[in-house]
């Protein structure tokens, strides 16, 4: 078996936290194309401490499966170049993380936009395309 | 000199080079609003179920769903002129609509406080005249309002801060990461964990009293020392702050009155979602989930964009500049499916792409002038930088009423 197949194999699930920012360069890109490779880029892609990738034997450049209650994504793992404590994990907010939020509001109309639980594990599988994450509203489109 | 709507902050200082009626090059913005004069590259076509037809067909389509409807949603807002925006509500009320903004799951509670006069506040100008504390809470505005740290807070001479940054401006940035805006707020960085925000403010209560703090003392007694001695500070609240303590926002009210010296001033992204606010709350009291009835008008949260969703309470939704499939939660989105979606914008979004009917806009102080409000509630005048055949947002308001 190669070094390779046998980390997918042996990789578990991690409970993980994620919180979501905003990054100017996504921003300039949204405007320019939303469909477009640059933002697709800097959208789907997780942020996580060195310290948290070691725990969970991932590096930079995995592909890691994100999945919850409210839906399921496959992003890029990169390194956090930020002196981080380590505990959360970041995405910039986009379609992607968007796709993990819960709709439950209480009533108040607020998403928790910015406090997400997930289950992360790496996968072979692609990144997700912007397409995939309009859900069941692609076959209106 | 033109202005720049790539966010709330409305630079009026940009210099555009036009040759052959194209946008050559930009001076002065920042990579945002500059991405904003550069346009988007997929421009929105007027159609009809995916067919395409002329604007005037579009509009016509358009017009018929939305004199069908019962309870139709009229959304958006937060990137359209205050002309536009004024039409909107005007066409609300005459549908018996309800209407929201995207300041709905932003900042919309926040402003809300403000225009009650609830907090002090303050114009960006006297920040940069006289501001001499910055407080950054769940604010990134190095990423999100570009230029605000060099035109009117951190940065800046300002008439009684001559020395600016180095000598006359402490800056101090409360968030759960070292975002761009920390780096800058050098050892006044205070790190919080996701939700922290109601401890720190309870923590930096009990300070200012004199007390000792619950969470860590000594930074929150030195913080509480920094916030007193403000000649005139300023709290830049961002979304990060909002969202945490959205279910108890009278603790911060509470915070604020602690601090006799300091202004509140609600970061806001899109560039005209304070106009939206300030517009509808001049017509019924509310900034935004309102339901028109006749000449009455009710404010409630099931009038929200997401609560409709998830009630499934709208039977057609107008959208204008704004993209709900890209801001909002998935899981709220599957009643599109079963609705009429009428989609208003320059450019192709995703939500264009599941529209019954798109019709395309002129991008706002690029192709068509108007007017706007500046993130501190000052109304900036917008410029037609070059021509075009597109219809402004404004002008297919106008056309929609027109043809009802």
């Amino acid at each position: 078996m190669g070094m390779e197949l046998s980390r997918f194999l042996k990789s578990p699930e991690y409970d993980i936290k994620i919180t979501t920012y905003r990054d100017i360069f996504q921003i300039e890109a949204l405007e320019q194309n939303r469909f477009g490779e640059e933002y697709r880029k800097l959208s789907a892609a997780i942020m996580m401490s060195k310290e948290d990738m070691k725990k969970m034997g991932f590096k930079q450049g995995d592909k890691v499966k994100l999945i919850n209650d409210y839906g399921s994504i496959v992003v890029e793992l990169r390194e956090t170049k930020r002196n981080e404590p380590g505990g959360v994990a970041f995405m910039v907010n986009s379609p992607w993380s968007n796709s993990l939020v819960s709709g439950e509001t209480g009533g108040k109309g607020i998403p928790e936009f910015k406090n997400i639980t997930a289950r992360i594990s790496l996968t072979k599988d692609n990144v997700t395309p912007i397409e995939s994450l309009m859900g069941i509203l692609m076959k209106h489109a | 000199m033109v202005t720049c709507t790539g966010c709330a902050l409305l630079c009026e200082d940009i210099d555009v080079v036009v040759e052959n009626n194209r946008i050559k090059e930009t001076r002065n913005a920042c990579r945002r609003g500059a991405a904003r004069f550069r346009g988007c590259v997929n421009r929105l076509a007027p159609s009809v179920d995916k067919k395409p037809v002329d604007t005037d067909a579009a509009i016509k389509r358009a017009v018929e769903i939305i004199k069908n409807a019962k309870s139709p949603m009229l959304f958006g807002w937060s990137n359209s002129t205050s002309e536009a925006q004024a039409k909107g509500i005007q066409l609300a009320k005459r549908l018996n609509a309800a209407i929201d903004d995207t300041s709905s799951f932003c900042q919309g509670i926040l402003i809300e406080k403000v225009l009650q006069k609830k907090f002090r506040t303050c114009s960006l100008e006297d920040i940069r005249d006289r501001a001499d504390v910055l407080v950054y809470w769940g604010s990134d505005a190095q990423d999100s309002e570009p230029r605000h740290l060099s035109r009117f807070s951190y940065f800046p001479r300002g008439e009684f801060r001559q020395r600016g940054y180095e000598e006359d401006r402490i800056a101090v940035a409360i968030d759960v990461r070292e975002s761009n805006t920390a780096k800058i707020c050098k050892g006044h960085f205070y790190r919080i964990p996701p939700k922290g925000d109601r401890e720190f403010i309870l923590a930096l209560l009990d300070a200012l009293s004199g007390k000792v703090p619950a969470y860590d003392a000594k930074r929150m007694l030195e913080l509480a020392g920094i916030l007193k001695k403000a000649e005139f500070g300023s709290i830049f609240a961002g979304i990060g702050l909002t969202y945490s303590i959205k279910d108890e926002l009278d603790i911060f009210v509470s915070l604020a009155d602690k601090l006799p010296n300091f202004h509140i001033m609600p970061m806001v992204g899109h560039y005209n979602m304070r106009g939206f606010n300030e517009a509808l709350f001049k017509e019924t009291g509310f900034v935004n989930r309102t339901r028109f009835n006749g000449s009455s008008a009710a404010h409630d949260n099931r009038y929200s964009i997401v609560e409709s969703l998830r009630q499934k309470s709208m039977d057609a939704l107008l959208v204008v500049g704004s993209d709900p499939l890209s801001s909002l939660p998935r899981s709220v989105l599957a009643h599109l499916a079963n609705i009429p979606v009428i989609c208003i914008d320059p450019c192709v979004t995703l939500t264009s792409r599941i529209a019954s009917v798109t019709i395309p806009a002129a991008v706002s102080g690029v192709e068509t002038g108007g007017s706007a409000v500046r993130m501190d509630g000052r109304v900036i005048e917008l410029s037609k930088v070059v021509e075009n055949n597109y219809l402004s947002d404004a002008g297919i308001l106008t056309r929609l009423t027109e043809e009802l």
